[in-house]
């Protein structure tokens, strides 16, 4: 078992704890232990704290990135937003020095010292990677291949953007993680313009909501056209963005589009075995339902 | 200080505001400011619109990311810090990867807001996010209905995080109040009423 720090976030355990519980239970079986990152906080929003002040984002991120040097272990994470502030905070610190004497300055308040010391993944890309567990090993752990079923990917502006301060190569028409969805026996398809932002981002959410579903509403459009049965992601806020966005859709626009929104790690639990109720597929607001026909 | 453009008709002095400028309209540190918070070299823009093109913004509303560009370089402090518009980039970083100069434009926006948010201009939104993460440590914090959808999930009602261990508040506090970021926005959302 490789054992890492689970950053949580907010929106996965305080909204979707499905993804929560999925994300610890399907880790086990491919051999990845999930620690509990204790005393974590938000990572902080970057849409809200960047946006006021990036060097109190910086300070806040190292914060949770220090709790798990303490620890020694790497950190591993669910959500795009906080991997935009995790990975990308840790990262620019670990090369920019004088970003990270201010940082630690900061920190020396509170006795604590960014050192540089760990290293931060999505989960997604630890399913993905070989070294780690990789595709054959995430195939073999399945007991119920989704067959039959078109599953659309969503892999989130933070997760793959700015390319060059990212890992994955070119943004443009990823399709990692596709394979991990055909892995699972599922049929991944491919929409037009499926890099483009779910909305949410940017504090834009909370900012203007019908700009935001706007956006949400043009993705809906492309993915209808592709024929989708689901949408998959790796990231609770762009998850919460599709799934209670169709309903703000249904109340601001008038248009009901029902297509079920699935967090990779509450796919992954489906096709582990794990039933609806314990990934909690009740909390979220378009109905999974018509998707957990085609599959069960 | 922008000089006051006296028109009288006012849709005249709207359709104008853009094309008038005065040299107290610029302040040539401005882009300065932008380069070093958002660690880009934004100057070098050549208005090729590769940015506004890419944007999901620009579609649906009248943000321009090209155009706070432009007016960044020219120093249009005022007209940039005070335009609504520029809370509405979702920071997709599609223009960052595909700007053909490497400049970051989202990165030059986040600087800009930094700035905006310097002069306490700030959409209320984002502080209130800041306000609950210095109550609970989450900017979404958990609630009633969901500690008891944990429980049924066989996790515990509280997430291994500032809800589980309040006393980890102190230090996130502290990092906050370093800057004086609750009391700043305390103070702003008392004054918004």
């Amino acid at each position: 078992m490789r054992q890492y720090a689970f950053f949580l976030g907010c929106i996965a355990p305080n909204r979707y704890p499905g993804i929560e519980a999925s994300a610890i239970k399907t880790s086990e079986k491919v051999g990845i232990e999930l620690l509990p990152l204790k005393g974590a906080s938000c990572c902080p929003a970057p849409g809200a704290f960047g946006s006021i002040d990036l060097n109190i984002w910086y300070a806040m991120a190292a914060r949770n990135v220090v709790l798990a040097e303490q620890m020694g272990v790497d950190i591993t994470l669910i959500c795009n937003g906080c991997y935009k502030s995790i990975y990308e905070v840790n990262e620019k610190l670990k090369h920019n020095d004088e970003l990270r004497d201010g940082v630690n300055e900061v920190l020396k308040e509170i006795d604590m010292e960014f050192k540089g010391s760990v290293d931060v993944w999505h989960l997604a890309e630890l399913y993905y990677d070989p070294k780690i567990v990789g595709l054959k090993k995430i195939a073999d752990s399945i007991t119920r291949p989704l067959s039959g079923v078109k599953i659309a990917v969503h892999y989130g502006c933070h997760l793959m953007k700015p390319a060059k301060e990212r890992h994955f190569g070119d943004s443009e028409n990823p399709m990692w993680i596709e394979e991990l969805v055909a892995a699972l026996g599922a049929e991944p398809v491919q929409y037009r313009n499926k890099m483009l932002c779910c909305g949410a981002g940017g504090g834009v959410r909370g900012y203007d909501l019908t700009h935001a579903i706007d956006i949400t509403n043009e993705k809906m459009i492309n993915l209808q056209e592709a024929g989708a049965d689901a949408l998959t992601e790796v990231c609770p806020f762009c998850q919460l963005q599709y799934d209670r966005g169709q309903i703000e859709i249904e109340e601001k626009f008038g248009i009901t589009w029902g297509l079920p929104v699935l967090h990779y790690n509450e796919l992954l639990g489906l096709a582990q075995g794990m039933s609806p109720d314990e990934l909690a597929l009740d909390l979220h607001a378009v109905d999974v339902e018509p998707f957990l026909k085609k599959i069960l | 200080m922008a000089v006051k453009k006296d028109y009288k008709d006012k849709k005249l002095a709207e359709k104008l505001r853009d094309r008038k400028y005065y040299i107290p309209d610029s302040n040539p540190e401005f882009i300065k400011e932008v380069e070093k918070i958002g660690l880009t070299a934004a100057h070098l823009c050549y208005q090729c619109g590769t940015c506004t093109g890419s944007c999901p913004s620009a579609p649906r509303s009248s943000y321009r990311i090209r155009l706070f560009m432009r007016k960044a370089i020219l120093g249009l402090e005022e007209e940039i810090l005070t335009d609504p518009d520029l809370w509405l980039c979702t920071t997709c970083y599609s223009c960052t990867d595909r700007c053909p100069r490497d400049l970051a434009p989202t990165d030059a926006i986040m600087a800009m807001r930094n700035l905006a948010a310097r002069r306490d201009i700030v959409p209320r939104n984002f502080l209130k996010t800041t306000q609950l993460i210095y109550q609970t440590g989450h900017g979404v914090p958990n609630n009633d209905a969901n500690r008891a959808a944990r429980m049924k999930l066989g996790l515990e009602a509280e997430p291994e995080t500032t809800h589980k261990y309040p006393e980890y508040l102190a230090g996130i506090r502290k990092i906050m109040d370093h800057y004086g970021l609750k009391e700043r926005a305390d103070k702003i959302l008392a004054e918004e009423g």
